[in-house]
């Protein structure tokens, strides 16, 4: 029978450390903002920061790591196939600014 | 104890199963919860790229100074508001006489919710002096960066306010007993979640319409 206590997570040094290594990605999206890089680049390079640091909060900050196994796979994937899913528009997006050009 | 051996306990036998993720029913929900929400605000994200892609005279409006920095400062609080919050659930994890020192740290985070608050709302003013609004850009070009960075920065704020208030409401109500460790987790998840969301609207809304 399942337990419905807390899972005990980790310490908090490993928050404090997960913590300086969101404060550091965030320094290193202000540096690269200002690297001058094409348009393109700079979002690919800020979109994958982010997605560490969610990452990060999700896994340590929201104990996801610690849970059972299938919350995590009961609602991530969905989560990031409605993500996939609105991709779809872009094309549309490129066809409106080709209209107005 | 279970929830299902609580309800045999009480006579409802059958009526409530263990819940096969192995957590509270409330934590359950406000991951329900936060999976809804993540969905809105990937919609509010997208749609802001489909306006911003689909429009050829879109501007990049902020300078360094005031506004790339005022985000950086509200980011390291609300990333340090994180961290206060996890030391409140853990202190109210350990129970006993800890329970102060959780009450102490959720007063913590919700002034730092509070100062997140403060600096967003100078921001906004700061803007609305400029000329800025939902629907007019004193720039020219495009008038819907206004629409869509206090469409999605006003819903990233509501969910700070939201944040505060429960904060509060649930440390003075852990304080007199009303409430366990498992509700103060609970608001935990949701406040790690606007931070979550920050983390993406940071770099999308702010430093990709840097000058």
């Amino acid at each position: 029978m399942a337990t419905m206590e807390s899972t005990p997570g980790p310490g908090m040094r490993l928050y404090v450390a997960v913590w300086l290594g969101l404060l550091l990605i965030v320094g290193a999206e202000v540096a690269l903002t200002y690297a001058r890089l094409p348009t393109g680049t700079l979002l690919a390079a800020l979109l994958a920061l982010a997605l560490v640091e969610a990452g990060l909060g999700l896994m340590y900050f929201m104990h996801l790591r610690y849970e059972h196994r299938a919350l995590f796979w009961s609602l991530i994937p969905a989560l990031i196939f409605v993500f996939i899913m609105m991709n779809q528009f872009w094309t549309d997006a490129h066809r409106l600014r080709s209209l107005h050009q | 104890m279970t929830e299902s051996d609580m309800s045999v306990a009480l006579g409802h036998g059958g009526i409530i199963e263990d819940s096969p993720f192995g957590i509270q029913s409330k934590k359950l929900v406000m991951w329900l919860f936060i999976v809804a929400d993540a969905a809105t605000f990937g919609a509010l994200l997208f749609g802001y790229g489909y306006l911003r892609v689909g429009s050829p005279n879109w501007i990049r409006p902020f300078g360094f100074l005031p506004t790339i920095l005022n985000g950086m400062v509200m980011t390291v609080v609300l990333l340090t508001s994180s961290l206060t919050m996890l030391a409140a659930v853990r202190a109210a994890q350990a129970g006993g006489g800890r329970r102060r020192e959780c009450v102490r740290w959720l007063a913590v985070t919700a002034i730092l919710g509070i100062v997140f608050a403060a600096l967003h709302l100078r921001e906004w003013f700061n803007l609305f002096a400029e000329g800025w609004s939902p629907s007019t850009n004193p720039m020219g070009g495009s008038v819907l960066f206004g629409g869509t960075f206090f469409g999605i920065t006003g819903l990233h704020l509501l969910h700070v306010i939201c944040g505060v208030v429960a904060i509060l409401v649930v440390a003075i109500a852990f304080r007199r007993g009303r409430l366990d460790a498992g509700h103060v987790e609970t608001t935990g998840l949701y406040w790690h979640f606007v931070d979550l969301v920050w983390m993406f609207v940071f770099p999308l809304v702010y430093l990709m319409n840097a000058r």
